[in-house]
C-alpha cells in the first residue's frame, strides 16, 4: 500500500469517502459535550501535545458549548461539500481541540486520536471535487467546468491509502507495545484472564462474558496469543490484500468482543473500518442509478 | 493540462509517517499520535486499584468515576489520581483534587432524580481484590486502606498513616 500512494484513484472515491467520515463522526460525536472540564480543578490539568502551550484549562463553559455546536456543523457541511475546505479546515482544528481536551485531565484514550488524523488529512485533500454542494454550485455557474466525478488522478488516491495506512498501524502498534513492554510473558493465560477479570472492577462491561471465559485457562491462552498475532499482522496487511481483508475482520471482532468483555467502546474507530470498503462499487451503483434517474448533483 | 505538484502531499504522507513510526518505535506519545500502549503491561492476580466511597448520614457508599464524578470516567480518574499521588507536593494536590471532585459529585447528586443526598466526606482508598476465576467485579475488596480524605465543612484531607 505505501508504494501506491501516488497511483491514480477516481474523485468520487475519495468524495464517497468524506461523506461517509464526516457523517459518522457527526453520529458518533453528537452526544459529545465536553463544558463540563471547566468545572474541574486545575490541580488535574496535565496537558498533552500543543495543548502545552495553553495557559491552563479553559474555564469558560458557553465558549466550549459554542465551539461544539460549531464544530458539529462543521462536520456536517463538510459531509455535503459546503464551503468546503473552510469547514474541512474548521472540522480538523476544532476536532483536535475538542476530542484532545479530555485528554489532558490525567490520561490518554487512545480512542480519539484516529479520528482527529483522518480529519486533517481529509481537511489538506481534494476530497471536495465531487459530489459536493460546492461543485454543484460551481457546476451552475462554469457549465463547461472540466473536472467530473470521474476524474481520475493520484490526489484522489493518497488521503484514503494514508489513512487505512496509519489506521492499520494504531493495531501494530498495540501489538508492538505489548511485545516490548512485557515480551512473549504477555501472551500466558494467567495474563489474558487478569486483564479479563480486572476490568469487571475497574469498568462496567455490558457483559459477564470476561468472568465465565476466564475460567478456561486454553481460552485464555488462545486469546492472548491471537490478540498479538492479529495485531501484528496489522504490519504486513498493508502491503498484501488478501491478509488485510482477514485482518480487519478479526480486528473488528476483536474490537467487538472488547466492548462486550472489558466495556472498552473504539466506536470512533468505526471510521477507519469504513474507508477500506469498496467505496466505488456503490458510487458505481449510485451512477447507474443517476443516470436513470437523471440527477445530476456531481 | 497541470500536473498538481506532488511536493504538499508528499510532506503530509512523510510527516505523518515519520512521527507514527517514531511513537511506536520509542512508545512516546504525540497526540493525535501515539504507540498504543493499552493493555501492555503484565497483571497480576491480584488487582490494586484506588476507589471512592463517600460518607453520608447512612455510612460509606462506594463510588464510581463515570456514574458520580463526570465528566472523569473510571480509567481517568483514577490515573489522574495516581498521576498525583506521585508528583511533588502530592498530599495538598491530592486534598485539592479530592475537594473539587466532591464538588463535581454533589452537583450532580442534585440534578438526579430523586436527588442524591450530599456527602459529608469523601474518602480515596487504595483497595485490591484477588483476580481468581468466579470473580464477577460485585465482590468487596479483600483489602483497602485510606489514602486521603475531603469534609463537606473543612476539606481538609486526613491522609492515612
Amino acid at each position: 500500500m505505501i508504494p501506491a500512494f501516488t497511483q491514480p484513484s477516481r474523485a468520487e472515491d475519495l468524495a464517497w469517502v468524506r461523506v461517509v467520515s464526516y457523517s459518522l463522526l457527526f453520529a458518533i460525536y453528537l452526544p459529545l459535550d465536553d463544558r463540563a472540564w471547566t468545572q474541574v480543578s486545575p490541580v488535574f490539568w496535565m496537558p498533552i501535545s500543543f495543548f502545552r502551550f495553553l495557559p491552563g484549562p479553559p474555564r469558560n463553559a458557553a465558549l466550549i458549548g459554542a465551539l461544539e455546536i460549531l464544530w458539529k456543523a462543521s462536520l456536517l457541511t463538510s459531509a455535503i461539500g459546503l464551503l468546503s475546505r473552510a469547514s474541512m479546515l474548521t472540522a480538523a482544528a476544532l476536532g483536535y481541540f475538542l476530542l484532545g481536551l479530555p485528554n489532558c485531565f490525567g490520561k490518554i484514550h487512545h480512542l480519539d486520536g484516529f479520528p482527529v488524523v483522518l480529519l486533517i488529512i481529509l481537511a489538506v485533500s481534494r476530497c471536495a471535487d465531487s459530489w459536493s454542494v460546492d461543485r454543484a454550485m460551481r457546476r451552475r455557474q462554469i457549465p463547461n467546468d472540466r473536472k467530473s466525478a470521474a476524474a481520475v488522478s493520484w490526489q484522489y488516491g493518497w488521503p484514503i491509502r494514508l489513512a487505512q495506512a496509519l489506521f492499520l498501524l494504531i493495531f501494530f502498534a498495540a501489538g508492538f507495545s505489548k511485545l516490548r513492554q512485557s515480551g512473549f510473558a504477555w501472551m500466558t493465560a494467567a495474563n489474558m484472564r487478569s486483564i479479563w477479570l480486572g476490568e469487571l472492577f475497574t469498568h462496567i462491561p455490558p457483559t459477564r462474558i470476561g468472568s465465565y471465559l476466564a475460567q478456561s485457562p486454553g481460552l485464555c491462552r488462545f486469546a492472548a496469543v491471537s490478540t498479538v498475532i492479529i495485531e501484528l499482522s496489522a504490519l504486513p496487511a498493508l502491503f498484501f490484500r488478501r491478509l488485510r481483508v482477514l485482518t480487519l475482520v478479526a480486528l473488528l471482532g476483536m474490537q467487538t468482543l472488547i466492548a462486550l468483555m472489558l466495556g472498552v467502546y473504539f466506536t470512533p474507530h468505526l471510521a477507519g473500518y469504513a474507508l477500506f470498503l469498496p467505496w466505488h462499487r456503490y458510487a458505481k451503483f449510485c451512477a447507474t442509478r443517476r443516470a436513470r434517474h437523471g440527477l445530476c448533483l456531481s | 493540462m497541470q500536473v498538481p505538484s506532488l511536493r504538499f502531499p508528499g510532506l503530509v504522507i512523510a510527516a505523518f509517517l515519520a512521527i507514527t513510526c517514531f511513537d511506536i518505535s520509542t512508545g512516546l506519545e504525540h497526540w493525535p499520535f501515539g504507540s498504543y500502549p493499552m493493555y501492555s503491561l503484565l497483571y497480576s492476580d491480584q488487582l490494586t486499584w484506588l476507589r471512592f466511597y463517600g460518607v453520608t448520614d447512612r455510612g460509606e457508599v462506594p463510588l464510581r468515576g463515570e456514574r458520580d464524578f463526570a465528566p472523569f470516567d473510571e480509567a481517568r480518574l483514577i490515573m489522574a489520581l495516581q498521576r498525583l499521588e506521585g508528583a511533588p507536593a502530592a498530599n495538598q494536590k491530592l486534598t485539592a483534587a479530592l475537594g473539587n471532585l466532591m464538588q463535581l459529585y454533589n452537583r450532580a447528586a442534585a440534578r438526579r432524580r430523586p436527588a442524591s443526598p450530599p456527602l459529608r466526606a469523601l474518602r480515596l482508598y487504595t483497595v485490591r481484590w484477588p483476580l481468581q476465576p468466579g470473580v464477577t467485579g460485585t465482590e468487596a475488596p479483600r483489602e483497602r486502606s485510606l489514602v486521603a480524605q475531603a469534609n463537606r465543612d473543612d476539606n481538609r484531607d486526613e491522609a492515612a498513616p
